[in-house]
Order: structure tokens, then C-alpha cells, then sequence
């Protein structure tokens, strides 16, 4: 076996014990060398040569990232994973061919589509269903996420906060806990195209709040605009603080002008 | 490994890395990057802010591959100017020599960048210091690269446009071929480097070059240095070769000649004068250096070759020190070059040349003769115009005096063209003009007893007999200016002074000819006007101002006209020089001077195509309030593209379909100066809808363009010749048509057939200099809009099409040479003598008058009959089979010569040419010099004048011209033999004629 190989290997078990440690900061450090170390192999993506090894090598490649995007999962870092994922991501989608699939593909895709979900960002959360094979979406990870998501479109909300007791994997719990504030800001929003003003109380049972503290600190923190009055929340001043469009006359007449100049100056 | 071919289909994660806090992952992120860019550039795109943030404060290995990167996203972007920067910032790692798109585009990008930063900190000499040095460093290391390929062609282009002279001389020091890599940057100066002073200082740098090399090619040198004004350079050039050997000499007539064809007089003027200093230095030097010391003479005499003299001023003045004999030698030939330089000797080879193949055929004239009604003086003047310009400088004038009461039916101003037309005829006719015009001149001291009328066109015509070579002359002109103080006389003498001092710049005529302006004569004033502009031609001397002010203060409108035209030809070819003046006269409030504004921008940008020129006079033809201007400015054109002939019809196709005639007529005469000569199929398919225009002036210009374009084409050559000829006909002799568009037709008679068929109009010299009198004649030529007189300019612009081969005694010896093209392409158009009487005959016939029906009804039905269908095949000009019936005496022209094509054999594909020839522009391509014969030409010029070597210097040589004007003469003009045979042993020239009175 190659002696890089095996130094990676070995550094990736000291890892691994790290980990089942639960000594986060070890783990830290050996993953960033790990990380460069891995630069240095010349057929892992983007450039795929096919070195004798590159089987043994995409395979824990692909498990060093795997392990890293479980690991920015439990520190709670949300743009690591991102960064993990989408450098974990060549070895599903292109070294298909080369390596079997690993056990733990479908639950970290699950895990990224519910991150989508988490961060509203439900334009690239389609995209990355799309690509996305059928019988991938049978599977109870992803499946978890697209129900999570359908109920989120709905408004089905209660549905949402619900299916936090049902998750399919123990690393999905961060999300789901996530997923509430953003269900709560999705009704924050829609509250306030929907109302001019609400009581405190409905606002409480709306925005599910359990108590009265809670809704000023929330209100004071992410909605500053909103008025607490005579015991109702008032969502007007958002609404007026919106820009009425006006027409650009002036422009407009110096266009006009100018067409007229340069017509007549047509042979 | 089976699966072979894998690839990542995104950048995804390569861009995740590079958020990675280790420094080694963000490396690795940007090489694999850099390597995958061309694919996933949309995707790099998007994150490019952090990849310049990492340019901007990223480790120091890190950022130069991100500059490099961001280079590359930038330029799929198609955004080259980030992309540039970024490149600049990737320092060697930016490959100059790599083949991809992206390496070529930012090269170019960067040259470009480099020349106009370059051109603009010659403006501003501070701004120097704003060039990046990186920038600069690239295109050095791209010049380099091509001078060490080999690619000198590009690396001179490039060194000229970012005004690097030094890389120049390199460039041209290390190319094989020395002779063609110059020739190649004279050509490149003049055509794309549109900055004038640029220009001298490219031509400067040339010209040094060339003097340094070992074997100096001293025709173009001496053209460089005409551009540059440096006659002394030229002369000592010249001086060198005449002393030495028999073919230098040659070769110094042959620059002479070539000088001459620029037609720049104040230059050739100086160029004598320094030959003259150099001579006389010469001689005294002579006592003093063989009373000191010896070695010297041992020196210059062991060096026959006269190469180092030349180039050393310090030894010039030894040279002549050889042996005796050959002073008388020396002598000969210094007065045999100042004869070329003077011109004289051109001008005498062109005239009889242009006599001796005088072609011209008088049966059209006398068919527009019989068609114009005499009362209308407008045809009638056009008639002698168009005569006169037929005749241009062959000196033949037997219609005028077959017609003499006809033409003395001409009176007042047409008096005055009438005789000034006298001068277009006998153009050039430099020793007898003065004799030629006495009867009309005003008789010495006494008061005019003739009309002034015609004494004014006399002066006129000896301007015209001058033109550009007054040196004779403009003594008598002056004292004929002075003598009178009746208004024609002066307009007449002012016109022919300018013309004769032309661009000479002369203080005591400019004196004269102020006083005449300052007596604010509305007639007078004009032609002093223009006079004025004339003597000053492209000295753009503060005389100009002075001209603008007073055209401010008077009221008369043809004076303010005259100026503003002559202000336009102060600053001839003075390009940037020349704005500020331009700009004045274009933001006047009088229309006559932003007329000549325009006049102005056309002269001062002639043929160089400059953009900001073109740019301006569009700008002015559209958007100008005055019609005036506007035709002007679209004319201008004309004048500015030039040079590049294919261009004008396109650029002024849209103008030509203009609401607004002016504009239309402008257009058809920009075409007609641009392509003049040039038989141009674009700019006859442009012309033809505009000669069946609405607007009787837009025919007028359509036909005289068409005319000028067409001239020295035959029907051969472009079918549509004919059928132009065929048209300018029906006009004459449709009673219907209206006058202006006739006056046209017959002008543009006159100028298809101009000068015995013998010339064509040329702006630009063989060694693609402007001509300067022609470019002057054609500008005051078009003027004929408001001042018909003026139409006589147009024969400053016509230049013979021969090639005339001298021998080193500057004599035209027998000499044969092939022209590999079927003779009838360029041949004489046929003589119209038959369809022309044919015509006329059967004119009234065609009217039908009620006495002719009559008697026609009295004859026989089928007589009648038969008559009519022969006439109506005349007049279809159907190629009847000439058998047909008892008509076929009547049968046209044309059906002979259709007849005649059939029944000969197959015709050659050459023909022998013997000198001197008629080689028309077009046949110039298919001139071939014969091996073999007697003589060698010097330079291989397809036209012109041609030095000849004599490869058997010891056998008689027989010559050719010598004897040609006396037996043209007995054939053209037999009355006058008995007088001119004895005169004629003395003189090559053919005889004056005899003198003639206008009968009333």
C-alpha cells in the first residue's frame, strides 16, 4: 500500500477515535490536515486520475468528508457543513462509477435538504431534490425532508414542529430544532400581509409563544417596525415604510425629446 | 479501472474549499480552478468577489493565481478591461507566448490599452508616468517575441501604433528583406497613422534608417523626406548621384521625375535652389582645397561610387574635384535635373505626348453644336467648356476655329470663359503661352482697347497655362494686376496669379492681391479671395485670420464666398493643425464661412480617411441649417476618403437617397471625386438611379460624376459606358430637358473624353502622395455651382495615362513593351462619326412637322412603310442583319461594329505597346518590360515617366518623338505648314497657332 495512503489512514483513525472521544477539538485540527493531505492525491476530484490506489483513496476521501460534515453537524456550524458537503459531494455524484455507494449517502443528503429547508432556501432545496435519483426519494431520509417540506408550503405547520419527534437519524435533531424558528419567521411574515393588527394573545398563540416575555423579546429582536399598543400588535408602520412607485416623468419627457431630435435628423 | 472518462461536473466544491480557513486547501482550490475555468466560469462567476478579495489581502503565492483567475472569469465575462487589470496582477504567470483565445484577446487588449495610453501621454508629456510598467513589460516581451519569430510585418505594426520608434529600428534593423520592411512602414505611416506629427517623426526615424543602410533606396527616401520638407537633404542626395556614375545619374532624374509628380512647387523650388548652393560651394571650394591639400582630391576621387558623399556633408564639397573633362559632364546634367525639377521637361514630354495621340473626336462636339439652341448662353458656354476640356493640353483647337461665329456669339462672362478655355487647350504650353495669348492680352500700358472681358480670361488662361509653374509668368501677371483697375481684368489676373504662384507663398504678389480685396469690389474681391488662397496653399500662415476678419467686415457675399474658400486652401493637409481654424469657421453664424468650413476640413484631411474628419462632415450634412453647407459637407467626403476609393460609395449610399437634393447632388459629387478614374462598378450603380432624378441639378452632378468616374474606361471594359454615352446624347438632343442637366450632360461629354482621351484624374501621385494641384483643382472646380468660369480648374486634375521611357539624355528612344491583356479592354472608345450624322440627319424626320406628314402621305403607302421600320430599328439600336433591304445605308453605327467583332479572327490576348504608350489605370496591372531588349528600366513603374538604362550604350539609338509633333501637324492642322516648319527645327514643341478675333 502507499506509504501517503496509509499516513492518511492512519491520521483518519486518530480522528475517528477523537470523535468517539467526543474531543471535538482534536477533531478540529486533525480534519484540516487531513483535509490537506487529501489535496495532494491526484485522483480524487476534480482531476480523477487513475492512480493504482484511487479506489482505496476515493473511498476515505469520501469518508473523511462524511465524517466532516457529521462533525460540523455536532459544533453546530452551519456554514462548515455547507463547505463539507458540497466537497463530499463529487464523490456521489461523479465517482459513482468508480466507488460503491456508501451507507451514509442518503442520510447526509437528507441532512442538506433539511438544512436548505432550515435557511428558506427552497429555490436550491428543489434543485438538489431534481438531481436526485427516484428511488433515492423511497428512502426514509429524503422522504423525511420532502414531507417536511410539503407540510412547510402548506402551512401545515403543527405538522412541522410535530414531526421533530420522527426523525430518522439522531444527527437530524439540530436542524429540527432550527426549523421552528424558521417556522415561526415564515408566520411572522405572513402575519403581517394578513393583519393590520392582532391582540398580544393571538399574536402568542400565533407565533407560539408560551409566554408574553417571550413575544416582546422576539418582536424587539426581529421586528423591530411592529407596535405593541393598547394590548395589539400593529404591523402598519411595515406596511407604510413600502415605496410607492412613481412614474419617472421627467426621464421620460427627455427620451421622448431625444427620439424626436433623432428623427428629425434621419436623411 | 473501468470507468474512464470521469469528470466533475460542477465547481461546487472547489469553491467550497476555497472558504476553508487553511491557506494550503485555498491554493489547491485555485490551481484546480484555474485548470477547470473554461468549463465551470459560470459557476466561478458567481463567487468572484472572493476571489479578488483574495487577489486583494491573500498570502503572497495565493495572489497572483487569483489574479490570474479572476483574469480568465472576466474575460468569459467579456469584461477584458477587469480582465486586463487582473492579468497585469498575475505577473508572470501570465503566459505572453500561450495560443489560447484568452492569451490572444487580452494581448490584444493589452496593445490596444498600451498604444492609446501611449498616444495620449504624447498630447500631455506628463502623463508619461501613468503607464503601468507591467503593461508596459508585457508588450515589450510581446514585440520581442515577434521580432525573434520572425513576424517583423507585426512588429512593426505594433511599434507604430504604440509609438515605440526604438522597437522600430529593431524591427526593421534585424528583417531580412530591409527594402521591403520600409516601404511596408511607408506605407503603414501614411494609410493608418492618422496623426500628423506622428507621422513626421515615423517618417524622421525611416528616414535615417534608410540613409544608415548600406544600400540606400534613394526613391523612397527622397519621397520620406518631401513629406518631411527637407530639400537639402534631397538635394545633396541628388548631387551625390549626378557626380557620380552614368546610372546614378539616372536614378537622380528618375527621383527627379518622381518629385515632380507630387506637384509640391515651393519644395521643388527649394530643392533647386540647394542644388545651386551646393555647386557653387562646390567651385570655390575648389581653388582653396587644391591649393591646400592633396589627399583630399586623392580621397574623393578614389570614391566614384558617391555613396559615402552623400551621406557626408563635411566631404560633399570635395567631390566635384574629379577629373576635368567630366565638369562639362556635371554641368549637362545638373541642368538637365533642374529642367525636371522645374518641371518643364514634363510638361513638354506630356504635351507632346498628349498632342501627337490626340484622339478626340470632334463629331461629338459638333453634334452638341447642332443640338444646343444658341440663345441659351448657358449651353452655349458649356459647349466651349466642354470643348476646352476635351482638348485639355493637347493644343489642338481646330473647333474653335471652324466655329469662330459661333463662338462669337459668346459675350460678357462668357467672353471671358471662352478665352480662358483658350488656356485648358494649351495647358503646359509654357514657352508660347504668353505668344498664344497676346491678341487678347491688354496691350502695354495703353487702357484696355479690347473687351476686359476677354483680357481678364486671357490672364485667366495664362494662369491656366502655368498652373503651378508661373515662374515665367507671374512677373507679366503682376504687372498686368497693377496696370488695370477694371474688375474683370482683376478677377482675371488675380485667378491666374494664385494659380501660377501657386502655394509659393509669395509676399509681394500676396501684397497685390490684398490690395484688390481691400478695394471691396464684388467681382474682384472674389477671385482674390481664392487668388489668395491659392498662393498660400497648405503654408497655413496667420494670413488666414486676417482673410476671416475681413470676410467679417464686408458685406459682399461672393467676396465672403472667395475667402472662405481661399481661407480652406491655406490650410491644405495641415490635419490637426488645422482645428482650430476649422472650428472657427465651422461655429460662424454665416453660412458662406461654415460653408467653407467644410470646404476647410475636406482640405486639411484630404485622403487620409481620418475618422473625426468623416465624423464631423456627416455630422454637418445632416443637421446644418443651410442647404449650402450640406451639399458641401457631403461633397467634402469626397475629398477625404480619397484614398480609399471603395469606401465613398458606401458611406454616402444612404445620403444619396435623401429627401434633400442638396444633399443627393453632394453625394453623386463625392462619388465622382473619390472614384474619379477609377471606373468603379459600386460608384456607377450608385450614380445610375441619380442621373434619372427628380431634380434637374442632381442630374447635372450625377452626370458630370458619372463622367469623371467613367473617364479612360471604354465600353469594353464595362458595358455601361456605352450606355452612359448613348444617355449623354438623348440629353443633348432632347429639346425638352432642362437646361441644368444638360449643361451637365455636355460637360460631362467633355470630361469622358477629356484631353485627347488621354488622361484621367488622379488625386494621388504612383508613390501614393496627394497631388496637390489636383486635389486644388478639383475643390475649386466643384465651386462651378455658383461661378461657371471656375469649371476650367478641373484641368489642374487631369494627368496624362502614358509611359513615357527617357533615355539619359532625356530623350524618348524606341523602345517596345508588353501589356498581357486583350487590346480592345483598353482601347480608344470608337469614333461616332456615322450614328453621330445618322442622328442629326434623321432628326427632323423624327419630329414629324406637318410638312413632312404631308409629303410623306403624298408617296407610296408601302414606301412609306418601308422607311419608318428601318428608322424605328435606328432607333432601337437593334442589330439588324445589315442585308436586309434598301435601308441598310441608314443602319447604325453600332451594327457595323457588332458585324465587324463577328467576322474577324479570335483577337490576341497581348499587344506590343511602343513608347511612348497610352497605359490606361487599369491596364497598369498587366504591364510587363520585355527581356531582353535594348533597355532596362530603371524602376519598374507600370506608368509615367521611366528612366532607361541603355544596355548597348555604344549603337545609335533611335529615337521617337522627336520628329511626331511635325507630321501631327500637317495631319491636324494642315493651313498652318507653311509657318510652322521653320520654327520647328528649333523647337520639339508643336507650333502656336495662328491668333484668331472673336468676330463680334
Amino acid at each position: 500500500m502507499d506509504p501517503k495512503l496509509t499516513e492518511v489512514a492512519q491520521m483518519f483513525a486518530r480522528f475517528k477515535a477523537a470523535y468517539s472521544r467526543n474531543d471535538l477539538d482534536a477533531c478540529v485540527t486533525l480534519l484540516s490536515q487531513l483535509k490537506v493531505h487529501l489535496t495532494k492525491f491526484p485522483s480524487l476530484p476534480p482531476l480523477f486520475q487513475q492512480t493504482p490506489n484511487a479506489v482505496e483513496e476515493l473511498k476515505l476521501a469520501r469518508d473523511i468528508y462524511e465524517h466532516a460534515v457529521v462533525l460540523s453537524v455536532k459544533l453546530e456550524d452551519q456554514d462548515a457543513f455547507e463547505r463539507d458537503f458540497c466537497q463530499l459531494k463529487p464523490y456521489y455524484m461523479d465517482a459513482c462509477g468508480i466507488i460503491p455507494p456508501s451507507p451514509e449517502e442518503y442520510p447526509i443528503l437528507g441532512l442538506n435538504l433539511l438544512r436548505l429547508l432550515v435557511q428558506n432556501r427552497i429555490a436550491e432545496f428543489h434543485t438538489e431534490l431534481e438531481l436526485l435519483p427516484v428511488k433515492a426519494l423511497e428512502h426514509p431520509c429524503i422522504k423525511h425532508a420532502v414531507e417536511l417540506e410539503q407540510s412547510f408550503m402548506e402551512g401545515a405547520y403543527n405538522r412541522v414542529l410535530s414531526a421533530r419527534q420522527a426523525v430518522p437519524h439522531e444527527t437530524y435533531v439540530y436542524f429540527m430544532d432550527l426549523l421552528a424558528k424558521t417556522v415561526r419567521d415564515e408566520i411572522a411574515g405572513c402575519s403581517e400581509k394578513g393583519y393590520d393588527s392582532l391582540s398580544i394573545s393571538d399574536a402568542k398563540q400565533m407565533l407560539m409563544f408560551s409566554s408574553d416575555q417571550e413575544l416582546h423579546q422576539y418582536i424587539t429582536e426581529e421586528h423591530p417596525e411592529w407596535e405593541i399598543k393598547n394590548g395589539c400588535v400593529f404591523f402598519q408602520k411595515a406596511k407604510e415604510s413600502q415605496p410607492c412607485k412613481e412614474i419617472p416623468s421627467l426621464q421620460l419627457i427627455n427620451q421622448t425629446l431625444s427620439y424626436a431630435r433623432e428623427l428629425e435628423r434621419i436623411v | 479501472m473501468a470507468a474512464a472518462a470521469v469528470s466533475v461536473s460542477s465547481a461546487g466544491s472547489l469553491l467550497a474549499m476555497l472558504q476553508e480557513p487553511a491557506p494550503e486547501l485555498k491554493l489547491h482550490a485555485l490551481a484546480s480552478l484555474n485548470s477547470l475555468v473554461h468549463a465551470f466560469w459560470p459557476e466561478i462567476s458567481t463567487s468572484v468577489i472572493d476571489i479578488e478579495s483574495l487577489y486583494e489581502d491573500g498570502e503572497s503565492d495565493q495572489r497572483q493565481l487569483a489574479a490570474l483567475l479572476a483574469s480568465k472569469v472576466f474575460f468569459y465575462l467579456a469584461d477584458f478591461k477587469s480582465a486586463l487589470t487582473y492579468a497585469l496582477g498575475a505577473g508572470s504567470l501570465f503566459d505572453v507566448s500561450d495560443d489560447s483565445d484568452y492569451t490572444q484577446t487580452l494581448l490584444a487588449k493589452a496593445l490596444d490599452e498600451y498604444a492609446t495610453i501611449r498616444s495620449m501621454a504624447s498630447g500631455a508629456t506628463e502623463e508619461e508616468k501613468t503607464i503601468d510598467p507591467r503593461l508596459e513589460a508585457i508588450v515589450e516581451r510581446m514585440l520581442d517575441k515577434c521580432i525573434s519569430d520572425g513576424k517583423y510585418q507585426q512588429a512593426m505594426g505594433m511599434a507604430v501604433e504604440c509609438r515605440r520608434l526604438d522597437k522600430l529600428e529593431v524591427a526593421i534593423s534585424q528583417c531580412d528583406n530591409m527594402h521591403g520592411a520600409l516601404s511596408y512602414c511607408i506605407n503603414l505611416s501614411h494609410q493608418y497613422v492618422s496623426h500628423r506629427e506622428y507621422r513626421c517623426e515615423i517618417l524622421h526615424c525611416l528616414a535615417k534608417i534608410y540613409l544608415d543602410s548600406s544600400d540606400p533606396d534613394f526613391l523612397s527616401i527622397c519621397q520620406c523626406l518631401m513629406f518631411l520638407n527637407e530639400p537639402d537633404t534631397v538635394a545633396t542626395i541628388l548631387n551625390g548621384l549626378l557626380i557620380a556614375s552614368e546610372d546614378d545619374a539616372l536614378f537622380a532624374y528618375q527621383i527627379a521625375f518622381d518629385l515632380v509628380e507630387n506637384e509640391n512647387q515651393a519644395f521643388l523650388l527649394d530643392v533647386r535652389n540647394h542644388l545651386d548652393a551646393l555647386r557653387a560651394s562646390a567651385s570655390t571650394d575648389l581653388d582653396s582645397a587644391q591649393a591646400s591639400s592633396n589627399d583630399q582630391t586623392v580621397n574623393a576621387a578614389a570614391e566614384p561610387s558617391g555613396d559615402v558623399q552623400m551621406r557626408d556633408d563635411a566631404t560633399m564639397p570635395s567631390s566635384p574635384l574629379t577629373v576635368d573633362p567630366n565638369d562639362s559632364v556635371q554641368a549637362d546634367r545638373l541642368t538637365k535635373i533642374k529642367g525636371i525639377l522645374s518641371g518643364e521637361t514634363s510638361i513638354q514630354l506630356t504635351l507632346q505626348f498628349l498632342y501627337s495621340h490626340n484622339r478626340s473626336d470632334l463629331l461629338i462636339l459638333k453634334t452638341i453644336k447642332q443640338a444646343v439652341e444658341t440663345r441659351n448662353s448657358v449651353c452655349h458656354s458649356a459647349t466651349i467648356c466642354s470643348n476646352a476640356i476635351m482638348h485639355a493640353g493637347t493644343t489642338v483647337d481646330t473647333f474653335l476655329r471652324e466655329n469662330l461665329e459661333w463662338l462669337g456669339r459668346a459675350t460678357n462672362w462668357a467672353k471671358f470663359s471662352a478665352t480662358a478655355g483658350l488656356g485648358v487647350i494649351h495647358r503646359g504650353h509654357l514657352q508660347q503661352g504668353r505668344a498664344l495669348m497676346a491678341p487678347y492680352l491688354p496691350p502695354d500700358g495703353a487702357v484696355g482697347s479690347a473687351s476686359p472681358y476677354s483680357e481678364g480670361g486671357a490672364l485667366y488662361a495664362l494662369g491656366l497655362i502655368h498652373a503651378n509653374h508661373g515662374e515665367g509668368i507671374k512677373q507679366f501677371l503682376r504687372e498686368s494686376l497693377r496696370n488695370t483697375s477694371n474688375e474683370v481684368v482683376q478677377h482675371g489676373a488675380c485667378l491666374g496669379l494664385g494659380l501660377a504662384a501657386l502655394g509659393t507663398a509669395d509676399e509681394e504678389i500676396c501684397e497685390d492681391i490684398k490690395n484688390v480685396l481691400y478695394t471691396d469690389s464684388a467681382v474682384a474681391g472674389e477671385a482674390a479671395g481664392i487668388g489668395m488662397g491659392l498662393l498660400l496653399v497648405g503654408t497655413a500662415s496667420e494670413k488666414a485670420t486676417e482673410m476671416l476678419a475681413y470676410a467679417h467686415d464686408t458685406q459682399h457675399e461672393k467676396i465672403i464666398r472667395g475667402l472662405a474658400l481661399g481661407i480652406a486652401l491655406t490650410v491644405y493637409g495641415r490635419e490637426e493643425e488645422a482645428d482650430t481654424l476649422i472650428e472657427q469657421m465651422t461655429r460662424d453664424q454665416d453660412p458662406i464661412l461654415r460653408y467653407g468650413g467644410m470646404y476647410a476640413l475636406a482640405l486639411a484631411y484630404r485622403g487620409t480617411a481620418n475618422n473625426k474628419a468623416i465624423h464631423q462632415l456627416l455630422h454637418f450634412a445632416v443637421s446644418d441649417v443651410s442647404d449650402d453647407v450640406r451639399r458641401t459637407a457631403v461633397l467634402a467626403l469626397g475629398f477625404v476618403l480619397y484614398n480609399e476609393p471603395e469606401q465613398t460609395p458606401k458611406i454616402v449610399s444612404l445620403l444619396s437617397e435623401s429627401y434633400n437634393p442638396h444633399v443627393r447632388y453632394g453625394a453623386a459629387l463625392a462619388v465622382g471625386i473619390s472614384c474619379a478614374g477609377t471606373g468603379s462598378s459600386e460608384a456607377i450603380s450608385l450614380l445610375e438611379p441619380l442621373m434619372s432624378d427628380v431634380v434637374d441639378f442632381v442630374r447635372q452632378g450625377a452626370l458630370i460624376a458619372m463622367a469623371m468616374v467613367m473617364i479612360q474606361t471604354n465600353e469594353s471594359y464595362d458595358s455601361r459606358v456605352g450606355t452612359f454615352r448613348r444617355q449623354l446624347e438623348k440629353i443633348i438632343l432632347d429639346k425638352h430637358e432642362d437646361t441644368m442637366s444638360k449643361m451637365g450632360a455636355i460637360l460631362a461629354s467633355g470630361i469622358l473624353d477629356a484631353g485627347g482621351r488621354n488622361v484621367t484624374i488622379k488625386l494621388k501621385s504612383r508613390s501614393k502622395h496627394d497631388k496637390l494641384t489636383a486635389v486644388i483643382g478639383l475643390a475649386i472646380f466643384t465651386q462651378f455651382w455658383y461661378w461657371y468660369p471656375l469649371t476650367y480648374f478641373i484641368s489642374l486634375a487631369f494627368s496624362p495615362t502614358a509611359l513615357i521611357g527617357l533615355n539619359s539624355d532625356l530623350k524618348v528612344p524606341k523602345f517596345e513593351f508588353l501589356s498581357n491583356a486583350k487590346p480592345s479592354l483598353f482601347d480608344y472608345p470608337k469614333p461616332t462619326t456615322q450614328q453621330a450624322t445618322a442622328t442629326s440627319v434623321k432628326l427632323p424626320a423624327a419630329i414629324l412637322s406637318t410638312y413632312a406628314k404631308a409629303k410623306s402621305r403624298a408617296k407610296k403607302e408601302a414606301e412609306s412603310k418601308a422607311q419608318e421600320k428601318a428608322e424605328s430599328k435606328v432607333q432601337e439600336k437593334a442589330a439588324a442583319p445589315s442585308s436586309e433591304d434598301a435601308s441598310a445605308a441608314s443602319t447604325s453605327m453600332q451594327v457595323d461594329g457588332a458585324a465587324e467583332k463577328k467576322a474577324p479572327e479570335p483577337e490576341p490576348t497581348f499587344q506590343i505597346l511602343s513608347n511612348p504608350a497610352r497605359v490606361v489605370p487599369a491596364q497598369e496591372k498587366f504591364i510587363k518590360f520585355l527581356q531582353g531588349s535594348r533597355y532596362e528600366p530603371v524602376k519598374a513603374a507600370p506608368s509615367g515617366f521611366i528612366l532607361l538604362r541603355d544596355l548597348k550604350p555604344t549603337e545609335a539609338e533611335e529615337l521617337v518623338l522627336s520628329d511626331a509633333p511635325a507630321t501631327a501637324t500637317t495631319n491636324a492642322a494642315p493651313a498652318e505648314q507653311g509657318s510652322a516648319s521653320a520654327a520647328m527645327a528649333v523647337d520639339e514643341e508643336p507650333q502656336p497657332p495662328q491668333p484668331f478675333e472673336f468676330t463680334s
